[in-house]
């Protein structure tokens, strides 16, 4: 089963080393990563393989990392209804400036070094992600208040 | 605006404002500003002999206070000298602060002389690591860094400041907020998961109370206490739970696990709830996974989310401070009335007894020869109530934990998940530094002390009162037991009789130490030894054919403990040559 999880943290490489460090004790091997800077925060968004048994121990174990702002964690979803797209352009050769379009009234969540994620209509995953370089998600849980709004990202 | 001053001088400022008494620590060329500094600062400094000491004596003075322990280390070889007592700490939740020096900024990176990547060495042994930049992020680091190793589940920090830093001069701000002794611990259940925990528990018949370090952290004993009579449900502790439970309360069954006894794995074999509380299903505990309490329903109370269904999985899960969620699901019990305490409970309890009486935990006491159990017996006897017993790691931590009586939590230091030979003198030390007119002793195997006994020293200098008593074997005999039952007697590199006199070695300190040979020698000897108000060893040379049982296998499951040599071993009449032959 594939896992989609976005890291929010503090600032400081540190905590990026420690996270990076964790993949490796933890036996985490990401298909897909990327990572942001800003200012007041890095994110780091990859996808997984996990058991399904052992995808909330990542969740839990990251999230109480000390530097760690925000975890949330999405179920990579070819059935149920998904709300999200994830995107990498290095296996399609797609245009940055082709996603809007093929994604209307999304919004984008995480864009870095040719890897997006983004929130679409609800099902419109499904219908719009035929491309082997899109795969639609279903958030499960997240560490944000009730509103489990992920702050918009910004394209690097 | 105050007027500048040095990094060093606003660090021990910070510490002063973080309520520090004493320091572990050993100088060093990076850290030459701090020490002078701190040659007037008013802060405790106790000189160790090896950074290893510092920071098991600051873990021990933070499991016997419940405070941060401080320790500190010059740059490389310093610092790197720290990180098996950080590493222990962590695996424990110990709060402690490190502080290492580093080189200066300008040299980072470069290969310097005594540099090490600290940081990076230090990711998967703390809890959090700071790298200074600037001395005017002192106090907010510091601050941070006291906060951080206390609050949710507790752990080592680290905070590296290289010698530039400490030299500069800045103008320091000092965050106003002063409540970093106060953990911050989360809550993430809800009222009515507690409301079912309650009716879990009032619906059980042969539940059991599984307690770890996790209670001793929040202070939640008496709470533990008052569930357990309430439901009149047995309590069994970790190895780090010791002391949470008196060991002589009717409803105490003791240690669980590889080497808890015969009633206490079988309890848990048969119980239909375990109510587990700050504890962690590891694997000393469980032994073979799937065979763990699988008759039981289980109720996980941790302040860790990421300990929940990590190793064992819960029924219902409350993530929560352990005091705070035990007083709440008090107060639903209570809601409940008199159907907490089921009938039931009291054929469970008969059928422990029975346990009990089948296979109790003991030993050969018309034995003519030294005993260690014994030893450990007529050490309870003779101690205080709140006496602080730090042990090594190996046959006698066992044994020690088996056959010692705790009373209160708190009094019972043990590097338990990292299993670091070594811990228990400098442990010893640091409780003994923050609780100077009570009882401290190290118990200590004749492997682990040679780790550490070059702090005999510091004992000395600073007339630390700490007891020490050796169970002296000869070997390595954790290891000698395995080699013994697990791998048909090849005993390879277990012979620990070139070990030194550690009497004379004592004596060469100038600190008081006798060797005790027989059996009948015991009795006084610890009396002399506990009212002695210096410094004092014993070696006592005790049988070292002596196993601990019962013992779970590795691989099994705890229903397939061992309570006894196995019969192979008692056909071949064991002889001592035997064992010395390698």
């Amino acid at each position: 089963m594939k896992w989609l999880f976005a890291i929010e943290t503090e600032n400081d490489l540190i905590v990026i080393c420690r996270l990076m460090n964790t993949f490796r004790r933890k036996t985490v091997k990401p298909l897909s990563f990327a990572m942001s800077s800003s200012p007041e925060d890095y994110g780091v968004i990859f996808v997984v393989e996990l058991p399904e048994s052992e995808v909330e121990h990542h969740f839990n174990y990251f999230r109480r990392t000390e530097g760690v702002r925000h975890v949330t964690y999405y179920r990579h979803s070819l059935e149920a209804p998904a709300s999200f797209v994830f995107v990498d352009v290095e296996a399609p050769s797609l245009e940055l400036s082709q996603w809007p379009q093929l994604f209307p009234g999304s919004r984008l969540i995480f864009a870095s070094h040719g890897k997006a994620l983004l929130e679409v209509p609800e099902d419109y995953a499904h219908h719009a992600a035929p491309e082997g370089g899109f795969l639609p998600f279903a958030r499960v849980k997240t560490t944000r208040g009730a509103a489990g709004a992920e702050a918009p990202g910004t394209v690097q | 605006m105050e007027n500048p001053v040095t990094g060093s001088e606003i660090l021990l400022e910070s510490l002063k404002r973080e309520n520090v008494e004493v320091v572990f620590g050993l100088p060093g060329g990076a850290v030459l500003p701090l020490y002078d500094a701190l040659y007037s600062a008013g802060i405790r400094h106790l000189l160790v002999r090896h950074e290893q000491a510092a920071a098991f004596a600051a873990d021990g003075y933070a499991r016997a206070t419940g405070k941060v322990g401080v320790c500190l280390a010059t740059s490389g070889p310093g610092a790197t000298n720290l990180m098996t007592g950080l590493t222990s700490a962590l695996m424990d939740s110990i709060p402690v602060v490190a502080l290492t020096g580093q080189v200066p900024a300008s040299l980072i990176g470069k290969d310097g002389f005594q540099e090490a990547d600290t940081i990076g060495i230090s990711l998967p042994a703390t809890k959090q690591s700071f790298a200074v930049s600037s001395a005017a992020d002192i106090p907010a680091i510091i601050h941070r860094a006291f906060k951080t190793a206390i609050s949710g589940r507790p752990g080592p920090v680290l905070v590296d400041l290289p010698k530039s830093v400490l030299m500069e001069k800045v103008s320091p701000q000092y965050p106003k907020d002063d409540d970093s002794q106060r953990p911050a611990r989360s809550r993430e259940w809800r009222e009515e998961e507690i409301e079912r925990a309650a009716e879990m528990i009032a619906g059980s018949q042969r539940a059991v109370l599984y307690v770890g370090g996790g209670a001793i952290h929040s202070e939640a004993w008496q709470e533990v206490i008052e569930l357990a009579e309430l439901t009149h449900i047995p309590v069994t502790t970790t190895l780090m739970g010791l002391g949470v439970f008196p060991s002589r309360h009717p409803l105490s069954l003791g240690m669980l696990g590889m080497h808890g006894s015969f009633a206490t794995n079988m309890a848990i074999c048969e119980a239909d709830l375990l109510v587990a509380v700050g504890a962690r299903f590891d694997d000393r505990v469980t032994g073979r996974l799937n065979g763990f309490a699988t008759k039981a329903r289980k109720i996980h109370i941790d302040v860790d989310p990421s300990e929940i269904n990590k190793n064992v999985r819960a029924d219902l899960a409350l993530v929560g401070d352990a005091r705070e969620t035990l007083q709440a699901l008090l107060a639903a019990l209570k809601r409940l009335g008199g159907s907490v305490a089921g009938s039931g409970r009291r054929q469970w309890m008969a059928r422990i007894e029975e346990w009990r009486r089948e296979h109790p935990l003991t030993y050969d006491k018309s034995a003519p020869n030294m005993k260690p159990e014994y030893v450990i017996e007529t050490l309870a006897r003779h101690t205080d109530e709140d006496a602080i017993v730090a042990v090594d790691v190996g046959q006698h931590q066992m044994w020690a934990a088996q056959f010692y009586d705790f009373y209160q939590p708190r009094t019972w230091l043990s590097s338990s998940g990292l299993g670091a030979m070594g811990y228990g003198f400098p442990a010893a030390i640091g409780a003994q530094m923050a609780f100077p007119d009570r009882q401290v002793v190290a118990v200590v195997g004749d492997g682990g002390f040679q780790m550490t006994l070059n702090d005999l020293a510091t004992v000395a200098q600073y007339r630390v009162p700490v007891k020490i008593a050796i169970i002296n074997n000869r070997s390595l005999g954790m290891v000698r037991q395995w080699q013994e039952i697990f791998f048909e007697k090849r005993y390879c590199d277990i012979d620990l009789n070139f070990s030194p006199d550690f009497a004379k070695l004592a004596e060469s300190y100038g600190i008081r130490g006798w060797r005790v040979e027989h059996r009948h020698e015991v009795s006084d000897a610890m009396r002399e030894m506990l009212n002695d108000r210096e410094p004092c060893l014993i070696d006592f040379w005790v049988d070292p054919t002596e196993n601990v049982y019962p013992i779970v296998p590795p691989g099994a499951s705890l229903a397939e403990m061992l309570v006894e040599p196995p019969r192979v071993v008692l056909q071949e009449e064991e002889v001592l040559d035997d064992l010395w032959a390698v």
